[in-house]
């Protein structure tokens, strides 16, 4: 199995000077776990804010989410796996680098991301699958 | 005669068991070709998906005439016939979302997302076979169900986000707008409708322990 | 000969009505045909009653001294009294109406073995407590051995359709080499019938019963314990078979319908199912009490009113 079959298409991105509250909305309206951000006048997406990022660097240390930028939070920079890796390697890339979720890229471009629910999920449907698997 | 008729009894299962194999061979096969469909928007695939499912209702009624014919005790033939009327479910639901299909013309982004979906549909017909295959030797059906309630999850996933989109859809009039809805709810609905046959594979499995 | 015309008569009511704890769920499930049910008990019934039936003979007919008549009166007064408890709906089983009744006539002559019923009693009691600890067992034994050597489920349903006839045939044999002692043993006892006639006449008797008004009492016992499912209810009819065929061993005709009560509390208890209740444990002790109390007091209330 390859991660493009396994991985989430929904990939949000929101501008490096916007505040990390713009992030955490946006990831409770659309219900994802990571916002990536995007850094001005760059050609690539350069890191990504997590809900471990909000709480860690900024709520934890008692700070206001609107007024801490989204570049001074992001985690940098972003892992990156190929869509047509398979679901081990990128479970060992995970577990090398401790990740919980890793970018899936096409001509480098994301097109996705697989986190450690996905690659858990699809593990089981190929257990299930057996001699089936295609 | 009478050892001949006890012996039978397994040459009729056996028409039940090959009948129903078939059946969900036939359901993935007109998954996959909505699948194609869907990707190069090719519309006449639409017809052989009509014809797939006479073929299936067809097999339906074989395979429920031979139930009630007398192949396996009475105390599973409901059980069973309920699992075959699931599975007719999801292909009539199939048909049903392949002619909304052949009535709307979907944004790029939109048609992707429903690829994603189809293939998934088409990944769970499979699962659903195997399931079928794996209660037939009488193993655990634990991990299959599993698997096909997470891909019934990842639909659920997918649904969720392509109705907030779809909310910002242009349409014309009532009726363009109610076929693009008729046609999002089926295809996001087919993997409820498998879920529901596999989970009638468990009460199968459990009946007989 | 009219005297057997009673035990005949005895032996058509205990077909009619005990068959139904053989083949009763099978045909009300619909795993056996009606016709086939009733061909196959018939059989077995007299096979069992001609190849074991003897050995409960002595058991009845020795328990008091008896007269042709006297026999006649026995058997006379356990049919009734089948009849009757059968008609308010309380349970009734022949052996204990008819040793009730060989007692009862037993006390009017003065030559009442206690000693041997003392024994009877004993197996009365011990029917559905063995037939309990035998379905538990069986359950578990058979099913364990079942999921680990034939886990496909069309061979599972061969297996359990071939089982459920087996089962049945077992069931209607050991009805016939237990149950005919109630019928024709007091003819033994009366030196009015060798034990194999005797046999021969009770095992006809009871297959007549079973072929021609069966049906009724066969789908309305056998829906109680459909809901079991095809492996327990062939653990039960198997079960209550292996009892009667132990008792009969041992040489004291017991109840069938007993026995059945036993296997499905037994079979009950491995899915920790509540199957008995106060009710049904009321019912049971009754049957051992009233029956033969009615039969004995019947028995002696005949002989002394037309006989005396």
């Amino acid at each position: 199995m390859k991660v493009k079959e396994f991985m989430t298409r929904k990939v949000e991105f929101i501008d490096n000077n916007q505040s990390v509250y713009d992030a955490v909305e946006k990831m409770v309206d659309m219900r994802i776990r990571s916002v990536l951000v995007r850094f001005s006048g760059m050609d690539q997406e350069s890191g990504v804010i997590t809900a471990r990022d909000v709480v860690y660097k900024v709520l934890a240390k008692g700070l206001d989410p609107s007024t801490v930028r989204a570049k001074d939070a992001a985690t940098r920079p972003l892992v990156c796996v190929d869509e047509n890796v398979s679901l081990d390697e990128a479970a060992s890339v995970m577990q090398e680098r401790s990740v919980s979720r890793l970018f899936v890229c096409r001509s480098h471009q994301i097109v996705g991301i697989v986190s450690l629910m996905d690659v858990m999920a699809a593990e089981l449907v190929k257990k299930a699958r057996g001699s089936h698997v295609s | 005669m009478f050892l001949k008729k006890l012996l039978s009894h397994g040459q009729k299962e056996q028409k039940v068991v090959d009948g129903i194999e078939q059946h969900i061979r036939l359901l993935a096969r007109a998954c996959e070709l909505f699948k194609g469909a869907l990707e190069t928007g090719d519309r006449k695939l639409v017809e052989e998906i009509v014809h797939l499912e006479r073929q299936g209702d067809a097999a339906r009624r074989d395979i429920i005439g031979t139930i009630y014919e007398g192949a396996f005790l009475p105390y599973l033939r409901p059980n069973l016939c309920k699992f075959v009327e699931n599975v007719d479910h999801v292909f009539d639901l199939l048909q049903e979302t392949a002619l909304y299909f052949r009535e709307v013309a979907l944004p790029e982004n939109i048609q992707d997302v429903c690829v994603q979906v189809a293939a998934i549909n088409r990944e769970m017909c499979d699962m659903l076979l195997i399931t079928f295959q794996a209660m037939l030797r009488g193993e655990d059906l634990r991990e299959k169900s599993l698997a096909v309630r997470i891909y019934e999850k990842k639909v659920d996933d997918i649904k969720f986000d392509l109705m907030a989109d779809v909310r910002r859809l242009p349409v014309r009039d009532f009726w363009e707008g109610k076929s693009v809805a008729d046609f999002l709810t089926g295809i996001t609905s087919i993997s409820d409708f498998i879920e529901d046959a596999t989970d009638s594979l468990q009460v199968i499995h459990l009946s007989m322990r | 000969m009219w005297k057997i015309a009673s035990g005949v008569f005895l032996g058509w009511s205990l077909g009619a009505n005990d068959s139904a704890n053989i083949f009763g769920t099978g045909v009300a499930t619909g795993a056996v045909r009606y016709t086939t049910a009733i061909v196959l008990t018939s059989i077995f019934v007299l096979f069992g009653a001609l190849v074991e039936g003897p050995k409960c003979m002595e058991t009845v007919g020795e328990l008091s001294l008896l007269s042709p008549v006297d026999a006649f009166c026995c058997t006379l007064a356990g049919g009734l009294t089948m009849t009757a408890l059968t008609l308010a709906a309380l349970p009734a089983s022949s052996s204990h109406a008819v040793v009730g009744a060989v007692i009862g006539v037993g006390m009017l002559s003065g030559s009442a073995d206690f000693s041997r019923l003392y024994r009877i009693v004993v197996c009365w009691v011990f029917t559905p407590v063995c037939a309990l600890a035998l379905a538990y067992v069986l359950f578990r034994v058979l099913g364990y051995l079942i999921n680990r050597t034939i886990p496909s489920l069309t061979s599972r349903n061969t297996l359990y359709r071939a089982g459920i006839l087996l089962a049945g045939c077992y069931g209607a044999y050991t009805l016939g080499a237990n149950n005919v002692a109630n019928v024709t043993g007091v003819y033994v006892g009366a030196a009015l019938l060798s034990a194999e006639v005797a046999s021969l006449v009770g095992g006809l008797s009871i297959a007549a019963g079973v072929l021609t008004y069966s049906r009724n009492v066969m789908v309305t016992v056998g829906k109680g314990i459909a809901p079991l499912g095809p492996f327990s209810a062939f653990v039960v009819v198997l079960t209550a078979a292996a009892t009667l065929h132990l008792f009969t061993q041992v040489g004291v005709p017991v109840s069938s319908s007993q026995a059945v009560v036993g296997a499905v509390v037994g079979v009950g208890m491995v899915g920790d199912v509540r199957t008995v209740s106060q009710r049904m444990l009321g019912k049971i002790v009754l049957g051992w009490l009233l029956t033969p109390v009615a039969g004995g007091l019947l028995a002696y209330a005949l002989l002394r009113v037309f006989f005396s």
